[in-house]
C-alpha cells in the first residue's frame, strides 16, 4: 500500500480483498426436552456475503437483532458458522486446523461493546493487553511488559497504567485499553462490535478518531458493527444494511447515505434525526412488528414491513392504503384479528367517541360497525380507491365479522397476492461496488434489471 | 528472542518476530517451576517410604495421613500464599476490607496460632503415655477434692488437692496431661479440616468449571453425577467403613473429602456460567487461547471468590463431624481426637470436670473462628465491592 493523504482512508480495492464473505449462515437450533430435539432454528445470520479490502473500513449497520454481532463473532469463528466460507487472505477460515486457526487469530482481532465486562477484573491491564502475546508463545515476561507499556501510551494512557486494575478506569479508557489489545499482535483486520455505543457522545469521538488514527498508521482493515447511522456515516468507506439475517443493500457509505435503493435503507436513513427544521417530519415510519428470525417471512424478508411493497397484479391501491391491507392480512394470517376482537375493538371506539353514556349500545354491536371498527384500527379508509379492490376487501371485513376470519385470510392471500412474499428477491448492481436486494430492482419488475451478482442467489 | 531488533525497540509490537514464536507452551514460569519441582520432590519422597517401607533419613516414617497433610499445605503455599505475596496492591486491597470485621481478625490470629502448634507440636511433643500416678491431676490454679486424683502433684489443703505447672491444664483418667492432648487434637482438627477441604476445593472446582465451560454431555453427565453423590448417606457409610476396616482417621478424611464436593462443584458451577458469559472470556478466545487456558487464567481465578468463602465454611462442619464420629467411638482409636477426649471425660464430670471442657471450649472455639472468618472472608471477597 503507498501513503495515503489526509483525506478519509480511500482504500485500494483494486487488488484482492483481505476478507472474502460468501454465504455465511449462523443458525442456533431451538431444542426441546431431555434428547435436545431440534424443533426449529433461528436464523441469526442467513447467507450473507461481502468483502473487506486491506486498510478499508467497512460497517454493518441494522436494528438490534438483526444479526450484526453474530455476523461478528462468526466470520471470526468464535462461533461455528453453520454454512458459508470466509476466506482471510485467500485461505479459508471455516476449514482451518486449529493450528491455522491460532496463526488468523493473530491476524484478527476484535473490539468489545462493553468495556466493563470485556476485560478480567482479576488482571491487572497490563496482563490483558499482553496475554495475547503470552497465548501466541512469547515467553519474555519483562518484554511483555514492556510492550503493554508502549501501547498504552499510544492509545493515550500513561505507561504507569500496566499495574492498575480495570475497574480504576473510565469507559472511554478501557475502550482505549480494548484497542492496545487488539493492536498488540499487529493484526490485519479488526472486527468492532458497537465500539463506542456504551459511551458518552463526547467520549465516542475521542474513540473514533484514535481508531481512525491507528488504522491509519497500521494499515488496517476494519469491520464495524453499528446501528448508530450517524457513526457509521462518519467511519466507514463501505457500508452493508442488515435485515433480519440478511444483507439488504451494500455499498460506497456517502453515495448509499446520498441515494438509498432499498426500501429498509430509506426507512433506516429517515430516522436519522436531522438539525434542518425543514427535512423533520418527514420519516418514514414502519408498520407492522418485527418478525422472528426463528420464522422469518416468506420471499422478501422485509415484505412484512416494507412501505414500498410490490402491488398485486390488476389494482390500484394508494401505496399506503396497500400497505396497512397487507397489515391487515399479516394479523388475520396469525389469527390475531377475529370476530372477537373486531366486536371489542367496536365496543371500545364507540365509548371512546360517544362517551359512557352509550355505552350500552357496545354490547349489541351491528357488523357493519365492526367492519368499519377494523378499518379504523387499521388506517384504512371508508372505501378504497380502486372499486374491485374495495369489493375484495369489503368481502373479507365480512367474513371476519362473520366469525370465518381463515376464509378472510384465504380470500387476502389469493386475491392480493404479490411478489415480495412469493419469490425471494436477488442481489441487483446499482453501480460499481453497490448493490440492493429488493424486487423493485432485481428485474422481477423493471425488464431492464441488471444482471445480479455473483454468489447471492439462494 | 530472534528478534535482531536494537533493545528499544524490542518493546514495540510491530516488531515482534511471531514465527519465532508459536506457541503457548514450551517453558514455564518461575512459580510453574517452582511448583513441578515441589511436586516432584513429594512424588519421590512417597516413593521411598514405599519403597523403604520403614523409617527413612530426614522424614521419619509419615503414615499416609502426613503425606497427604503436607501435600495440602503445598497446594496452599502455592495456591493461595504466594499469589498473595505476589500481588501486594491486591493483597493490601483485601487486608484493608478484612480488617474491618475485628472478630475475623482476632479469629484469624487464633486460627494461625492453633494451625502452628497443631501443625509443629506433635513433632516435638512425646505421644501421651498411660501414667497411673499422674492420673486426674486438676488444672492450675484450681483445686478438687483430694480423692479425685490417684496421687496429688501439687499441694494438698484442707483435702484439697491444688493444680500445679507440672500440668497446667490438668490430667485425664489416664493420666495424660490435657495440654499434649489438646495439642494433638489441634492436629486430628487441622489434618480433618485442611485435607478433606482440599480435596473437595479441588475435586469440586475442576468438576464445577469444566461442566460450565464444555457444557454439552461433560455438563449433564457430570451434574448428575453430583446429584447421586448427595443423596449417598456419607454417615452410613462411614459407619459400614468402620465396620469393614476399623476407625482410621485417613479413610474419615477421605469419605468425607471425596463425598461432598457436590455442593461446591454445583456453585462453582454456576459461578462459571455467569463469568463464562462475560466478554473478557471471548476477547481471551479471539486471541487464541485455548480452553485450558481459559479456564486457568480467567475462569478459576474469577471463581476463587466463591470456592474459597465455601471452603472457609466447609472446615468448621468437618472438624465438627469428625469431633462427632469420635464422641460416639466411630473415630480412629490410635488418634488423640477432640471429640474422643470429651467422651473420655464425660462419665467423670463430677469429680474431674476439666477433662471435657478444655478440649470442649477449644473445639468451640476454633469452630466459631472459621465461621468468623468466612463470613469476613465474603465480604471482603465480594467483587461488588471491588469497585
Amino acid at each position: 500500500m503507498t501513503g495515503r493523504p489526509d483525506e478519509p482512508p480511500a482504500a485500494d480495492r483494486s487488488g484482492e480483498p483481505l476478507l472474502r464473505v460468501r454465504g455465511l449462515k449462523k443458525h442456533y437450533p431451538i431444542t426441546e426436552g431431555v434428547l435436545r430435539r431440534e424443533v426449529g432454528r433461528v436464523r441469526a445470520v442467513d447467507g450473507i456475503s461481502f468483502d473487506v479490502y486491506p486498510g478499508e473500513t467497512f460497517g454493518i449497520v441494522g436494528e438490534s437483532g438483526c444479526g450484526k454481532s453474530t455476523a461478528a463473532t462468526t466470520l471470526l469463528r468464535l462461533e461455528e458458522p453453520t454454512d458459508g466460507e470466509v476466506l482471510f487472505d485467500g485461505a479459508d477460515v471455516s476449514a482451518a486446523s486449529k493450528a491455522e486457526l491460532k496463526r488468523f487469530r493473530r491476524r484478527a482481532q476484535m473490539i468489545f461493546q462493553d468495556p466493563t465486562s470485556s476485560f478480567d477484573p482479576r488482571m491487572s491491564v497490563g496482563e490483558s493487553v499482553a496475554e495475547p502475546l503470552r497465548i501466541h508463545g512469547m515467553r519474555d515476561r519483562d518484554r511483555r511488559r514492556r510492550i503493554a507499556q508502549d501501547l498504552l501510551e499510544r492509545v493515550g494512557l500513561s505507561a504507569d497504567d500496566v499495574d492498575r486494575y480495570p475497574h480504576e478506569f473510565s469507559g472511554g479508557q478501557k475502550q482505549r485499553i480494548g484497542l492496545a489489545r487488539a493492536l498488540v499482535l499487529n493484526p490485519d483486520l479488526i472486527v468492532a462490535d458497537e465500539p463506542v455505543s456504551a459511551l458518552d457522545v463526547s467520549i465516542q469521538a475521542e474513540i473514533l478518531a484514535l481508531m481512525r488514527r491507528l488504522q491509519e498508521e497500521f494499515d488496517l482493515a476494519v469491520v464495524f458493527i453499528s446501528h448508530n447511522l450517524s457513526v457509521v456515516r462518519e467511519v466507514c468507506d463501505r457500508v452493508a444494511v442488515m435485515y433480519l439475517g440478511e444483507i439488504v443493500e451494500v455499498g460506497p457509505t456517502e453515495r448509499l447515505f446520498a441515494d438509498p435503493q432499498h426500501p429498509y435503507t430509506r426507512a433506516l436513513l429517515s430516522s436519522i434525526p436531522t438539525p434542518d427544521p425543514r427535512e423533520r417530519g418527514r420519516g418514514i415510519e414502519l408498520t407492522g412488528d418485527v418478525p422472528s428470525p426463528s420464522d422469518p417471512p416468506s420471499g422478501c424478508r422485509f415484505h412484512t414491513r416494507c412501505p414500498e411493497i410490490v402491488q398485486p397484479d390488476g389494482y390500484e391501491f394508494e401505496q399506503v392504503h396497500w400497505r396497512r391491507v397487507m397489515d391487515l392480512r399479516a394479523k388475520l394470517d396469525r389469527g390475531e384479528v377475529g370476530r372477537e376482537s373486531a366486536l371489542d375493538l367496536a365496543a371500545a371506539q364507540s365509548t371512546a367517541t360517544a362517551g359512557a353514556t352509550d355505552g350500552a349500545r357496545a354490547t349489541g354491536t351491528p357488523p357493519d360497525e365492526a367492519r368499519a371498527a377494523i378499518r379504523r384500527a387499521f388506517d384504512l379508509p371508508e372505501a378504497l380507491t380502486d372499486e374491485r379492490a374495495e369489493a375484495v376487501l369489503s368481502e373479507a371485513l365480512g367474513l371476519v365479522v362473520d366469525g370465518d376470519s381463515d376464509r378472510a385470510a384465504a380470500l387476502l392471500a389469493k386475491e392480493f397476492s404479490t411478489p415480495c412474499e412469493r419469490r425471494r428477491p436477488r442481489a441487483a448492481a446499482v453501480d460499481d461496488g453497490w448493490s440492493a436486494t429488493c424486487h423493485l430492482l432485481d428485474g422481477s419488475r423493471r425488464s431492464e434489471g441488471v444482471e445480479p451478482l455473483p454468489g447471492r442467489e439462494d | 528472542m530472534a528478534t535482531d531488533a536494537k533493545p528499544s525497540d524490542d518493546a514495540s509490537f510491530e516488531r515482534v518476530d511471531w514465527d519465532a514464536l508459536e506457541s503457548e507452551f514450551g517453558g514455564l514460569s518461575r512459580r510453574q517451576t517452582a511448583f513441578l519441582g515441589a511436586m516432584a520432590a513429594f512424588a519421590l519422597g512417597v516413593a521411598a517410604d514405599v519403597a523403604v517401607g520403614g523409617p527413612l533419613p530426614l522424614l521419619g516414617d509419615p503414615a499416609p495421613l502426613d503425606w497427604l497433610f503436607r501435600l495440602t499445605l503445598l497446594l496452599g503455599t502455592f495456591y493461595v500464599v504466594l499469589p498473595l505475596y505476589d500481588d501486594p496492591r491486591m493483597t493490601r486491597h483485601y487486608w484493608r476490607q478484612f480488617k474491618r470485621n475485628t472478630a475475623a481478625v482476632i479469629s484469624l490470629g487464633y486460627l494461625a496460632v492453633v494451625f502452628a502448634v497443631g501443625t509443629v507440636g506433635p513433632t516435638f511433643l512425646p505421644r501421651p503415655e498411660l501414667d497411673l500416678l499422674a492420673r486426674r491431676q486438676p488444672p492450675v490454679f484450681t483445686s478438687v477434692a483430694a480423692d479425685v486424683p490417684t496421687t496429688c502433684a501439687g499441694e494438698v489443703v484442707n483435702g484439697m488437692c491444688h493444680g500445679t505447672w507440672q500440668y497446667p491444664l490438668g490430667t485425664n483418667a489416664q493420666g495424660h496431661d490435657m495440654l499434649h492432648l489438646l495439642v494433638f487434637g489441634m492436629e486430628v482438627s487441622m489434618q480433618v479440616g485442611l485435607i478433606a477441604t482440599a480435596i473437595i476445593v479441588v475435586v469440586g472446582t475442576a468438576v464445577g468449571t469444566s461442566a460450565a465451560l464444555f457444557g454439552g454431555l461433560v455438563d449433564e453427565v457430570s451434574m448428575r453425577f453430583v446429584d447421586l453423590l448427595l443423596t449417598v448417606p456419607t454417615f452410613f457409610l462411614f459407619i459400614l467403613i468402620v465396620y469393614l476396616y476399623g476407625g482410621s482417621l485417613f479413610l474419615m478424611i477421605l469419605v468425607f473429602g471425596l463425598l461432598s464436593w457436590g455442593g461446591v462443584a454445583r456453585l462453582v458451577r454456576s459461578e462459571a456460567l455467569q463469568r463464562s458469559e462475560e466478554e473478557y472470556i471471548r476477547a481471551a478466545e479471539n486471541a487464541g487461547a485455548s480452553k485450558a487456558w481459559i479456564l486457568r487464567r480467567h475462569v478459576i481465578p474469577n471463581v476463587s471468590n466463591t470456592v474459597i468463602t465455601a471452603a472457609t465454611l466447609t472446615i468448621p462442619f468437618l472438624i465438627l463431624a469428625e469431633a462427632g464420629l469420635s464422641f460416639l467411638g466411630l473415630g480412629d482409636p490410635t488418634t488423640f481426637s477432640w471429640g474422643q477426649t470429651i467422651a473420655d471425660g464425660r462419665g467423670e464430670l463430677a469429680g474431674a470436670w476439666w477433662i471435657s471442657t478444655v478440649p470442649g471450649v477449644f473445639l468451640f472455639f476454633t469452630v466459631l473462628a472459621f465461621n468468623f472468618l468466612g463470613d469476613a472472608l465474603r465480604d471482603a471477597l465480594d467483587p461488588r465491592s471491588e469497585v
